[in-house]
């Protein structure tokens, strides 16, 4: 056995040969000159050294002159080497402790952390050493984050690698990237015992390969060789994990890449629950300055279905906002309005003619005011007659908390207040505008889902009638069953349409409060709103 | 583990191992002088021996090193160099440049004496600036400027003629011998006091130290010889019969001025002679010109004004040192710098 000192330094001489026979050659070069140098007499000797500065600018310049030529002739897309490989040992500096939000998925990846460590013990009982470990799940849940984590903890030091810089136009390039970095992982497994590699956007070589004459040789060929990479025969098997992560599903993965020995773990990272939101805010909000008094627990309720990355990037928009708004902490208002503004985009203010900032006030009034009553789990947030995008007015609601299904009540309750806009210019102006056709196609898709695929309708039928679209075999649904299918969705869209007329004639004066206070404020927060229906005595429907 | 911290620390180090090893090796080993000043008559000796196989005598008076180099051929029977003592003549100029460019001794001119040792009264005397050799290798002067610059003289060795004057003398008087030698130690084989003087002769050095200003005075006189007949008004209309340039610095006579005196002796080949006025402004312009290259080539500063005489015709012309040094510049006409007098 050599000892632990000695692997490490041949590691490092196979790891940097080219550098250390550079270094060699600039020693023999640097004592040959100067050898030579001695050899000449001191006023030759002096002369050559008094050129020697002018040498050294004339040397940079040429140097530098064919780098930028080198690189613009013969840079990473015309098959060089790829330069983003990047490596990092206990730089990457990611402690457990900073991966919050994803309790799960930490539970499952510390026992992969255990594994890689005591590899040697689980391979003197003969169990199965892990090779692979694919994080999946939706954009910014902190699938990197956590990968660097697990570097970290394990002590290993680590490749990272974008799949798409393994994507070539030309045949065998990404294969010979993918040998590339292997050798390199390999490498430095030999001296430290261990090296992880860490392969982001897996699906860019992951997908399924195809196996036509029309193209794909690359793709295919540069999975193949990761395939072999990971679970092929090695001269000496070092120990390399690779991590692979991914937003793709899992189905659209080859098959050959998940199975065991290859990609052995499989990690989904979803998005956070309301505890693990509340503590993403806590540690964005502790790198900030903020009010102490903004209620952290509701800024989570707030963000229902957000991802990590998304909570980040509320706190850093906040911090602009507050930033322009010349105050020294972030206020409630400044997380609101970055949400909006994230959510819905910068305001666009137009000039309207009184009459139709009337007529919008009372239509978002309308939409306010049935989402407050009737909606069993969502929220109203902000109720606002600034134009936004396309939209000349918005009710922004959020979740209250995150539901994976939705009841018929749900349903219901979206296509009631979908309608409530329309019911509300019919109520106050005695005519409807075009400013509904958004919310009647919601509506509608709605009622037709529930219909057609959800059995949902009071005629009691059920069964998935959608799939006679998706097969090809619409013919064999007959016109009876279609008419039907309609006329049930259409009654569920007049159900709701006269539930909505009664609320909405019952609570008028609560709508036309709030379209006075819209038209009066432009704006009104979740505060302003729910003051108002507390001054009627009225309180939000819970589910 | 920290790769990124290792490397950088490896790096480093190898640089400042490399650096310390570089400048160990060029401390040890490359500041010395090649050629150390106790040691300047050995090398040129043995440097000459060594390369050429040719025995040379060196001598050194302050400042000048003087070399003296008999030969078997140095003259044809046309009194010519010959093309194989020209070539000799060449490898002891080059292992004299070697050494006093290579030492820490600070030498400013050296004279190679060459001799025929069949007729060792004839001689040939190379003064060369040390100064010019070094522009001229570092490029900052070119071939022919350097050519001009250095003082070629094939002449009887002055000391051969007083020898042959003093025992004349003594044996036309039937005087005895043995006062011979002490006359001719004490009056005729003294110091030379000029460049002319500068010889070898009965195994010794007639070397004096050789300063600038004596250096540009000659230089100013061979180059007008060299450039007469290349003018062409003056060398169809004159002969040159003599040239002749010294510094006088600070005499009693000259009332504590230094200044170059230029005397020519020029003899009109037509029997308009110098009355012609062309001819002799272009005699004295061509004279000052050539003053003003030589002095302004060298950057020399320590005079007064230029002397300029015609023997033949009696004109006589001072530059001043101001005037001179604007005479290029702010191309002035030479008859606004040249005061003329006649003697």
């Amino acid at each position: 056995m050599l000892p632990q000192k000695f692997k490490v330094w041949l590691m490092y001489l196979k790891l940097y040969k080219v550098r250390v026979l550079i270094a060699i050659a600039v020693i023999f070069l640097i004592t040959a000159a100067i050898w030579g140098m001695m050899s000449l007499e001191s006023f030759y000797r002096n002369q050559t050294l008094a050129m020697m500065p002018l040498q050294f600018i004339m040397v940079a310049l040429n140097a530098l002159i064919f780098v930028y030529m080198y690189m613009t002739l013969f840079s990473s897309r015309w098959g060089g080497a790829s330069k983003n490989t990047k490596m990092k040992g206990d730089v990457v500096n990611v402690k457990w402790s900073d991966v919050i939000g994803m309790e799960a998925a930490k539970t499952e990846a510390w026992e992969v952390v255990q594994l890689i460590k005591d590899r040697a013990k689980v391979k003197q009982i003969g169990g199965k050493i892990v090779k692979g470990l694919l994080m999946l799940g939706p954009p910014g849940c902190g699938k990197t984050y956590l990968a660097k984590a697990i570097a970290t903890e394990s002590g290993m030091p680590f490749l990272s690698m974008a799949a798409s810089e393994f994507v070539e136009m030309f045949v065998g390039v990404g294969a010979s990237r993918v040998r590339g970095l292997f050798k390199k992982a390999r490498e430095l497994a030999s001296g430290y015992g261990g090296c992880i590699v860490f392969i982001d956007e897996m699906d860019a070589i992951g997908r399924n390969r195809t196996f036509s004459q029309f193209g794909g040789q690359e793709t295919n060929s540069t999975q193949n060789q990761l395939l072999v990479q990971i679970d092929g025969l090695q001269a000496k098997e070092e120990n390399v994990i690779v991590i692979g992560a991914t937003n793709a599903p899992e189905e659209s993965l080859d098959p050959a890449l998940l199975r065991p020995g290859r990609f052995d773990r499989k990690i989904y990272i979803d998005r956070p629950n309301l505890e693990e939101r509340e503590k993403i805010f806590a540690f964005y909000f502790s790198k900030v300055k903020y009010d102490k008094s903004l209620d952290i627990k509701r800024l989570a309720r707030k963000a229902v279905y957000k991802t990590p990355a998304d909570i980040e990037n509320i706190v850093k928009e906040s911090a602009l906002i507050t930033a322009r708004d010349d105050k020294e902490t972030i206020e409630f208002r400044h997380v609101s309005e970055a949400i909006e503004r994230i959510e819905m985009g910068l305001k666009h203010r137009r000039n309207l003619v009184p009459k139709e900032k009337e007529k919008i006030a009372f239509h978002e009034a309308g939409h306010a005011v049935v989402l407050y009553l009737l909606h069993p789990t969502e929220d109203v947030f902000k109720a606002s007659i600034i134009g936004r995008r396309e939209a000349l007015g918005v009710v922004h609601h959020n979740p209250r908390e995150e539901w994976f299904t939705h009841s018929r009540e749900v349903l219901i309750a979206n296509i009631k207040t979908s309608l409530a806009g329309y019911v509300s210019e019919k109520i106050k102006f005695g005519t409807t505008s075009d400013g509904c056709a958004s919310d009647f196609r919601k509506a509608m898709a709605i009622a037709h889902g529930m219909v057609w695929s959800l059995g949902m309708s009071n005629a009691g039928l059920v069964g998935d009638y959608g799939l006679y679209g998706t097969t090809g075999h619409t013919s064999e649904l007959a016109e009876s069953t279609k008419e039907q299918l309609n006329k049930e969705t259409q009654s569920i869209l007049q159900g709701c349409l006269k539930n909505v007329e009664d609320l909405l004639k019952k609570e008028w004066n609560i709508v036309e409060h709030i379209a006075g206070e819209l038209l009066a404020k432009e704006e009104l927060e979740y505060d302003d709103i729910e003051a108002i229906f507390k001054d009627y005595g009225k309180i939000q429907t819970q589910s | 583990m920290r790769i990124g911290r290792r490397s950088l620390i490896a790096w480093r180090w190898f640089v400042v191992l490399l650096l310390t090893y570089s400048l160990q090796l060029i401390t040890l080993s490359g500041c010395s002088p090649t050629y150390p000043k106790d040691k300047i008559k050995e090398s040129i000796i043995r440097l000459c021996k060594k390369e050429y196989k040719l025995d040379v005598k060196v001598e050194t008076v302050g400042k000048t090193v003087a070399i003296y180099l008999p030969l078997a051929n140095l003259l044809d029977f046309t009194f010519a160099l010959t093309p194989e003592a020209g070539e000799k003549l060449n490898q002891v100029i080059l292992n004299v440049t070697r050494v006093v460019l290579s030492t820490d001794a600070k030498y400013n001119f050296y004279c190679l004496m060459a001799h025929d040792v069949k007729i060792p009264e004839i001689q040939i005397v190379i003064i060369k600036s040390v100064e010019d050799v070094r522009r001229f290798i570092l490029g900052d002067i070119s071939r022919g400027e350097y050519s001009k610059r250095m003082l070629i003289d094939m002449r009887v060795a002055p000391q051969a003629q007083k020898e042959r004057a003093v025992k004349d003398v003594f044996s036309r008087m039937n005087i005895d011998n043995k006062w011979q030698e002490s006359v001719m130690q004490d009056f005729f084989m003294s110091d030379p006091a000029t460049l002319g003087d500068i010889g070898y002769w009965g195994g010794k050095f007639y070397v004096k130290d050789v300063k600038l200003d004596e250096f540009l005075a000659e230089q100013i006189a061979n180059r007008f010889r060299l450039s007469f007949r290349d003018n062409k008004i003056l060398g169809g209309a004159l002969v040159l019969k003599l040239v002749k340039g010294v510094y006088i610095a600070g005499t009693q006579a000259s009332g504590g001025s230094r200044y170059f005196r230029i005397e020519i002796s020029a003899e009109p080949t037509t029997a308009e002679g110098f009355n012609s006025k062309t001819i002799s402004d272009e005699l004295f312009a061509f004279a000052l010109k050539t003053s003003y290259d030589v002095i302004h080539g060298y950057r020399f500063e320590d005079y007064d004004y230029v002397e300029i005489k015609s023997i033949n015709d009696g004109r006589s012309s001072t530059v001043l040192k101001e005037d001179l040094d604007n005479y290029r510049p702010k191309r002035t006409k030479i008859e606004d710098v040249m005061v003329f007098d006649s003697f």
